[in-house]
C-alpha cells in the first residue's frame, strides 16, 4: 500500500493502531473508526491489548478495515496513533517505511531514531490542547480523532455522525464536549494541511452491505438466546464478562433470567438447578472460574443435566495474564473433572461462527443431556468484527426428549434414567404430574435411586458414553480451506482461524501450497481430522499454549503422529499472518535441508 | 391437566438414618406439613446437600435432587427462578450449610429468594464419623473454636425475612414453624430459613442436653420477632445464660429475589415452550443494535 498523498490510492486494506496509557481512550477511537468504516461498506476487525487495570499501563487498540475477507489484524501497521512516547517505542517494530505516525508531543518532541526511515510523522499536542481549551485531558483522543479521520479519508460529517451515535446516550453535555473536541481536531488538521478529502486514502463508498459489528462474546450470548436459552448465571471474569453483560441486558426482555452470582460455584450450580426444571441454561467463565466449575461439570455429566459452558480462555495458569490470549484450557475442557463422564466441546473461529455454534451447543445439550463446552479465547471473545446479519430464519430449535403430562399418563412406568437405544432417557420436568423422579450425581439406577450394584454401574456408565457415540453423526464438522491436494496442512482453532486463512494465501505466493482444517468439534475428535491429516504430507498444529495441548489431544486420539508438527506459542501475543508465514518458511527450509 | 396417578415411578427409599436420629422427626413433620398445606408431590422440588440429612429427598414422593456438597442453595435458587410456580425446598446439614456452603448461605440471606431451607443441625459430621462441625462447641473432639450461630448470622442481614429454629424433640412446634415457612415461600415473601436441632445418636448424642437448654421464644409473650435489635439482644442474653433459643426468631418484609428478577409481563423461563418464536422482535432489535 502506498502512502503517496497525491495519487490517493483507494483504501483496500488498512491497519490502524491507537496506543497510549490505559484510560487514554484508545479503544474508543478504534471502536468509532470501526463503525465509520463499516458504514462506508468495508469489512472491519478490531483487537484490544490492555492490562488488567482500569487506568495506566500501556494500552493499545488496533483496527483493520478492508474490502475483502480478513479475520484478523494484519502484519503491518499503516497508521500509528501514539498518545505518548511509550506507544511509539512499543509499536515501532510493526511499522514500515510507508507507515504514518500521529504523535501527541505535549511532553516534548519525539526522540529521534525511534521510527523507521521514511515514516511520515504528524505531531500535535493533543493533551495540551485538551487541557488548555477544555480543561479535561479526557478529550485528547477526540481531538486526535479529527486528524486520524482526515488522514484516512473520512468525511467530517460522517465523523460527527458517529460521534453523536457513540456519545449521545451519555447525555447532551458529554456529546457536546466531544463534538467540540472533534472540531478542534479538524481545525488542527486544516492547520497541518490535511484538508477534508485530501487524506492518504480515498475511500470508495461501496454498496452498503449490511454488517453487524459484534464480538464473539456477544455472538455467543445472542446464539444462546435465539436457541431458546432463558437462564444464565455467571461471575464476572475477564475475558468472559460480556456474555453475562449482554444477557443481563437482553434475556429479561424474553422472560429469561441472567444473574450475576457470588462466585463461579454458585454460577454453575444455579444453572444446574435451573436446568433441572427444563429451561435451557448456560454459564460463561475463563480459566480460573472453569477450574472452580470442574466438580459441577462432572455432576452435570453423571446426573445427565443439560447445560452449556463457555470457557473464554486467557493466559494461565492460576491468574496468569488475565487480558492476554491463550488456548491452554484444552486439556481441562476435554479431560477435566474427576471420574469418567461424557461431554462435547465445540470450537468456533469467528464471531459469526460463535453464533451458529452456540445455537448448536444449546440444542445438543438439551438433546444429549450432557455438558456442552464452547472453547473461546480472549481474542475470539473480545475482538469486534463485521459479520453478515445472522440468518435467524435458518435457526432450528429442537427440544430434547421431553414428556408432557399426557405422555407420562400413557406410561406404565416412568424412569428418569431409563435405558434406551440411543442412551438418552426421557425427561419429565418438575411440575409434570406423575413424573416425580430423582436426579443425583451418585451412581444410580434407572429411577435415580442411589445404587452401587456392579452390573447397573457398568450399564449406566456405558449408557452415558453411548450418547456421545450417537451424537458424533451430527456434531459440527470442521471447515476446510485451500487446495485439498496441498502437501502442507494446518490445524488451528479460535483466534488462529483468520491468521491461518491469510497465511496460506501468502504462503502460496511464496510457492508453498497449504490447506487448512478448522476443527469445530474438539471433543469427541471427529473423522474429518483423521482424513485431513491422512491427506497431507505434513500438518502444522498451531497451539497457543506451552505444552502443545491440541497436538497432544489429536495424537492421543490416534491421528497419525508422524505427520504432526507442533508449533507452540505462549508469549501472550496474538499471531499475525506474517509471523506465521515466516515460521513456516523457516521450518519448511529445515525440512528440505533434512531431506537433501 | 391430565392426572397420571397410575404411572409408576420410583419407590421412595427407606431412610438410612440410625434409629433415634433427629432427622426422622424432621422428615415426618415435613411430610405432614406439606400435606396439610396442600402441596401436591408433582409441584414439590426437594433439593438436598451432602451428609446424613442430604438423603431426605430419596424418602419422599416428589422431584428430588441431590446437590454437590455445599451447593444446595444455588441449585435451589436456580430452580425457583426458572419455575417460580414450584414449591422449592432445600435441605441439608450444618456442615453442608455452614462450612463448605457458608458463602452461599450469606448470599441467600442477602438476595431473599422464596425458597425454604431446612438445616438439620447435629453439631458434628455424622456421615464421616463424628468430626467437629461449624456448630460444634469448644471442647468437642479437641475443637477449640466457638460454634457458629445461624440465627445471629441471619439477623445481621437487612434482607432477612424469616428466621426460625426448631427442635426435633418438639415436633408440634416444629410443625408450626414449617407450616409458617411454607406459607412464607408460597406467598413469595422470600427466604424462609429454618434450623432444626436434630441430635446425632451415634456420634454426638445431645438430645438430653438440648432438651434441657432450649428456650421457647414462641411462649415468651415479651418477645417480639419483628424487632431486630431486641431479637439480637435477647438471643445474645439467652446464649450467655446457656440457653438455645427455639421458635420464631424473626420476621420481616423485603422484596423477594424472583419478584425483582423475573419479567412479570413474560412467561417464566422454564414454562416457555422450547422453540417458540414469540421473542423474534427482541432478536431483530438485537441485530438492529449491532447494525450501523
Amino acid at each position: 500500500m502506498t502512502s503517496n498523498n497525491n495519487s490517493q490510492p483507494v483504501l483496500e486494506d488498512v491497519n490502524v493502531i491507537v496506543a497510549g496509557q490505559g484510560g487514554d481512550g484508545s479503544l474508543t477511537v478504534v471502536t468509532m473508526l470501526a463503525d465509520l468504516f463499516r458504514n462506508a461498506g468495508l469489512n472491519v476487525y478490531t483487537e484490544r491489548d490492555v492490562l488488567s487495570r482500569i487506568r495506566g499501563g500501556h494500552a493499545a487498540a488496533t483496527m483493520r478495515a478492508f474490502t475483502g475477507q480478513r479475520y484478523c489484524i494484519g502484519s503491518h501497521i499503516d497508521l500509528l496513533v501514539a498518545l505518548d512516547e511509550e506507544a511509539v517505542e512499543k509499536n515501532a517494530h510493526q511499522l514500515n517505511p510507508k507507515s504514518i505516525v500521529v504523535f501527541d508531543d505535549s511532553s516534548g518532541p519525539l526522540r529521534s531514531g525511534l521510527l523507521p526511515e521514511g515514516t511520515r510523522l504528524y505531531a500535535a499536542p493533543f493533551n495540551r490542547i485538551a487541557m488548555r481549551t477544555m480543561r479535561r485531558e479526557l478529550y485528547k483522543n477526540s481531538i486526535a480523532f479529527g486528524i486520524v479521520g482526515r488522514l484516512l479519508g473520512l468525511e467530517d460529517d460522517s465523523m460527527r455522525h458517529t460521534f453523536t451515535k457513540r456519545f449521545e446516550r451519555r447525555g447532551q453535555i458529554i456529546l457536546d464536549y466531544n463534538l467540540e473536541a472533534l472540531d478542534l481536531g479538524l481545525h488542527l488538521a486544516d492547520e497541518m494541511g490535511i484538508k477534508e478529502g485530501e487524506g492518504i486514502y480515498k475511500i470508495e463508498l461501496r454498496e452498503p452491505e449490511e454488517h453487524l459489528l459484534i464480538m464473539g462474546n456477544e455472538s455467543v450470548a445472542f446464539g444462546f438466546m435465539v436457541a431458546g436459552g432463558r437462564f444464565f448465571t455467571g461471575y464476572p471474569i475477564t475475558p468472559s464478562s460480556e456474555v453475562l453483560e449482554t444477557l443481563q441486558k437482553w434475556l429479561p426482555r424474553c422472560g429469561g433470567v441472567a444473574r450475576q452470582t457470588e462466585d463461579e460455584l454458585a454460577g454453575i450450580n444455579m444453572a444446574i438447578g435451573a436446568a433441572l426444571t427444563g429451561v435451557r441454561t448456560m454459564t460463561a467463565t475463563s480459566g480460573p472460574g472453569f477450574s472452580l466449575m470442574q466438580e459441577g461439570i462432572g455432576h452435570a455429566g453423571s446426573g445427565e443435566v443439560p447445560m452449556v459452558l463457555v470457557d473464554c480462555q486467557r493466559s494461565g495458569p492460576s491468574t496468569g495474564m488475565p487480558t492476554k490470549p491463550e488456548q491452554s484450557d484444552l486439556n481441562i475442557m476435554v479431560f477435566g473433572g474427576h471420574g469418567d463422564f461424557p461431554r462435547i466441546v465445540l470450537s468456533p473461529g469467528h464471531p459469526d461462527d460463535c453464533f451458529y455454534l452456540t445455537v448448536d451447543a444449546t440444542n445438543l445439550a438439551d438433546k444429549y443431556q450432557c455438558p456442552v463446552i464452547i472453547a473461546m479465547d480472549q481474542a475470539l471473545s473480545q475482538n469486534i468484527a463485521s459479520v453478515k446479519p445472522f440468518k435467524l430464519d435458518e435457526v432450528i430449535v429442537k427440544p430434547g426428549k421431553r414428556l408432557t403430562p399426557e405422555d407420562v399418563a400413557k406410561l406404565d412406568t416412568y424412569k428418569r434414567y431409563g435405558f434406551s437405544e440411543d442412551g438418552i432417557s426421557s425427561f419429565a420436568p418438575p411440575g409434570t404430574p406423575g413424573g416425580m423422579s430423582l436426579v443425583t450425581g451418585n451412581e444410580h439406577d434407572e429411577f435415580g435411586l442411589v445404587s452401587t450394584n456392579p452390573t447397573n454401574r457398568v450399564k449406566m456408565m456405558d449408557k452415558r458414553f453411548h450418547k456421545i457415540e450417537v451424537a458424533k453423526k451430527e456434531l459440527p464438522k470442521g471447515r476446510h480451506y485451500g487446495d485439498p491436494k496441498a502437501p502442507i496442512g494446518f490445524i488451528g482453532i479460535g483466534m488462529m482461524y483468520g491468521v491461518i486463512l491469510e497465511a496460506i494465501e501468502y504462503l502460496k505466493e511464496k510457492g508453498i501450497n497449504a490447506q487448512y482444517l478448522q476443527p469445530r468439534t474438539l471433543w469427541p475428535v471427529l473423522d474429518d481430522i483423521y482424513e485431513f491429516v491422512d491427506g497431507c504430507e505434513r500438518v502444522y498444529v498451531i497451539d497457543l499454549n506451552a505444552q502443545g495441548q491440541l497436538a497432544h489431544l489429536l495424537m492421543h486420539q490416534g491421528v497419525d503422529s508422524s505427520k504432526i508438527v507442533s508449533i507452540c506459542r505462549y508469549d501472550g501475543l496474538p499471531y499475525r499472518p506474517g509471523y506465521l508465514v515466516n515460521q513456516i518458511i523457516e521450518l519448511e527450509e529445515k525440512q528440505e535441508a533434512k531431506a537433501q | 391437566m391430565t392426572t397420571s396417578s397410575n404411572t409408576k415411578t420410583f419407590t421412595p427409599a427407606r431412610p438410612i438414618w440410625c434409629a433415634g436420629c433427629g432427622d426422622f422427626a424432621v422428615q415426618g413433620v415435613l411430610e405432614k406439613s406439606l400435606n396439610k398445606m396442600g402441596i401436591p408431590p408433582h409441584k414439590l422440588m426437594l433439593l438436598a446437600g451432602i451428609g446424613c440429612s442430604g438423603t431426605i429427598q430419596n424418602n419422599l414422593k416428589c422431584y428430588g435432587y441431590h446437590a454437590l456438597h455445599g451447593r444446595v442453595l444455588p441449585a435451589t435458587i436456580g430452580a425457583k427462578l426458572a419455575n417460580p410456580d414450584l414449591t422449592v425446598i432445600a435441605a441439608g446439614g450444618d456442615g453442608d450449610g455452614f462450612a463448605i456452603g457458608a458463602g452461599h448461605l450469606v448470599h441467600t440471606f442477602k438476595s431473599n429468594p422464596s425458597i425454604m431451607y431446612i438445616v438439620m443441625n447435629n453439631s458434628n459430621y455424622g456421615l464421616t464419623k463424628g468430626q467437629a462441625s461449624p456448630t460444634s462447641p469448644i471442647g468437642y473432639h479437641d475443637n477449640a473454636e466457638a460454634g457458629l450461630d445461624s440465627m445471629l448470622l441471619g439477623l445481621s442481614f437487612l434482607s432477612t425475612t424469616f428466621l426460625a429454629r426448631g427442635f426435633s424433640g418438639n415436633p408440634e412446634q416444629l410443625g408450626q414453624l414449617m407450616e409458617a415457612a411454607i406459607e412464607h415461600t408460597e406467598a413469595g415473601r422470600g427466604f424462609a430459613f429454618l434450623e432444626v436441632l436434630s441430635p446425632c445418636v451415634t456420634y454426638y448424642d445431645t438430645h438430653r442436653e438440648w432438651r434441657a437448654r432450649v428456650y421457647n421464644l414462641d411462649t415468651d409473650e415479651s418477645y417480639n420477632p419483628t424487632n431486630r435489635t431486641a431479637a439480637f439482644k435477647k438471643l445474645l442474653e439467652l446464649k450467655e445464660e446457656g440457653h438455645i433459643p427455639i421458635g420464631r426468631v424473626f420476621k420481616n418484609e423485603h422484596p423477594s429475589l424472583e419478584s425483582i428478577l423475573l419479567n412479570k409481563e413474560e412467561i417464566a423461563p422454564a414454562q416457555q415452550e422450547i422453540g417458540h418464536n414469540d421473542h423474534r422482535k427482541h432478536y431483530d432489535l438485537f441485530i438492529k443494535a449491532h447494525l450501523g
